[in-house]
């Protein structure tokens, strides 16, 4: 009932509004000099698009249902489904389908788009993808004085597999860095990447030396502070992923049919600016750490200075 | 008692607040006393953020272990 009255109110209101719209721009364009004019254009505009939401959304509720109320359903581990007999968490499977597209995509691109590439006439495609690739080298080689060789397309991929995840997000799926065990699979790699930099730098020796300097004694802390960085890195990025997947449907379920138009803007920023955010800090502190463990004073130099 | 103890638990995300809005008060004045710094200032604020935050994101995932467990 109360919906069949917004649904009459809003589609009066809009065609009231459209009607308006296109009488005050037949004005304003006989007279172009009265700004009176140009503002009710502008009035009669933003009317017949707040109607409109207002219409669509009420059309949303009656198919689909209002608003639940503010309550939220969500499961802090994904459910399982089985397929060909294997139980999977519905996030790894989401996770594999992403890292699927990232594949096609980059095949495609190795297929048809490099071939093309060319120094005196570079495509745009070239262009974007030497911008994102020497930024990547430019920012791991500032930030790790070591000699890192591959690293940096190994946080490119990082970094497409994040934001491939979070934009899984906007269509409706769930975001598979919004499970803690992807996101500590993610973090345990940089627990093994700082070990692997760190030791073929300083070697086993080395890098135990490392950590029990300036005494002895803080070794046992430093070796609990080594083992909180992948816990500290998956966390963060978990929380941040969940947080805005229950602000969303929190939304969800607080607007119904309302939510139509307030998605997309919403989504934006939830599902992909924060995202973003997420990627760039999850590869500085990777880079950090790794820089920090690769300090001090290489095994290979300090031989050269005791020959010299 | 499940539900006071997940409250309790987000009260990091009070210090947490305060004290990224110091880190970015501070930056600002940064910003604006050498302007030429502000790539380098920018990217450390981030990195200080980052850290401040995942106090309060910690106290987040605790809270939801607290409220989801029965």
């Amino acid at each position: 009932m109360k919906n069949m009255l917004f649904l009459g109110v809003s589609a009066a209101l809009s065609v009231v509004c459209l009607i308006g719209y296109f009488l005050s721009k037949s004005k304003a364009d006989s007279h172009p000099e009265d700004p009176k004019a140009k503002k009710r254009k502008k009035l009669f505009f933003i009317g017949v698009i707040l109607m409109g939401w207002f219409f669509l959304g009420t059309v949303c509720n009656i198919l689909l249902g209002g608003s639940k109320g503010i309550h939220v359903e969500f499961e802090m581990f994904s459910p399982r489904t089985e397929v060909f007999g294997i139980s999977f968490a519905e996030t790894s499977l989401i996770a594999i389908g992403v890292t699927g597209v990232i594949l096609v995509l980059a095949l495609w691109f190795r297929i048809f788009c490099v071939p093309k590439f060319s120094e005196d006439k570079p495509t745009k495609v070239q262009l974007v993808m030497e911008f994102a690739v020497e930024w990547i080298d430019k920012y791991t080689h500032s930030n790790v004085e070591a000699d890192t060789g591959c690293l940096s397309s190994y946080l490119m991929a990082l970094a497409l597999y994040m934001v491939g995840c979070a934009s899984a997000e906007l269509f409706g799926l769930r975001a598979p860095t919004s499970d803690i065990t992807v996101t500590f699979g993610m973090g345990l790699i940089t627990f093994i990447l700082i070990n692997y930099y760190s030791i073929r730098k300083k070697h086993l020796s080395g890098r135990i030396k490392g950590m029990a300097s300036p005494t002895p004694v803080v070794f046992p802390f430093r070796i609990i502070s080594d083992i909180a960085v992948p816990v500290s890195l998956a966390c963060r990025l978990f929380g941040n992923m969940l947080g805005g997947l229950i602000v969303m449907e929190l939304l969800k379920g607080a607007l119904g049919g309302y939510m139509f138009g307030v998605a997309p803007v919403a989504g934006l920023y939830f599902n992909l600016f924060h995202p973003l955010i997420q990627t760039y800090i999850f590869i500085t502190l990777s880079l950090t750490f790794i820089n920090e463990a690769c300090e001090g004073e290489g095994y290979h130099k300090k031989e050269k200075k005791a020959k010299a | 008692m499940n539900a006071i103890g997940a409250a309790l638990a987000l009260l990091p995300a009070l210090g947490a607040g305060i004290m990224m809005g110091f880190a970015t008060a501070k930056a600002t004045e940064a910003v604006a006393r050498q302007p030429e710094a502000s790539g380098k200032i920018n990217s450390i604020l981030l990195m200080g953020l980052a850290l401040a935050e995942s106090t309060a994101i910690y106290a987040f995932v605790i809270a939801l272990i607290l409220a989801t467990s029965v």
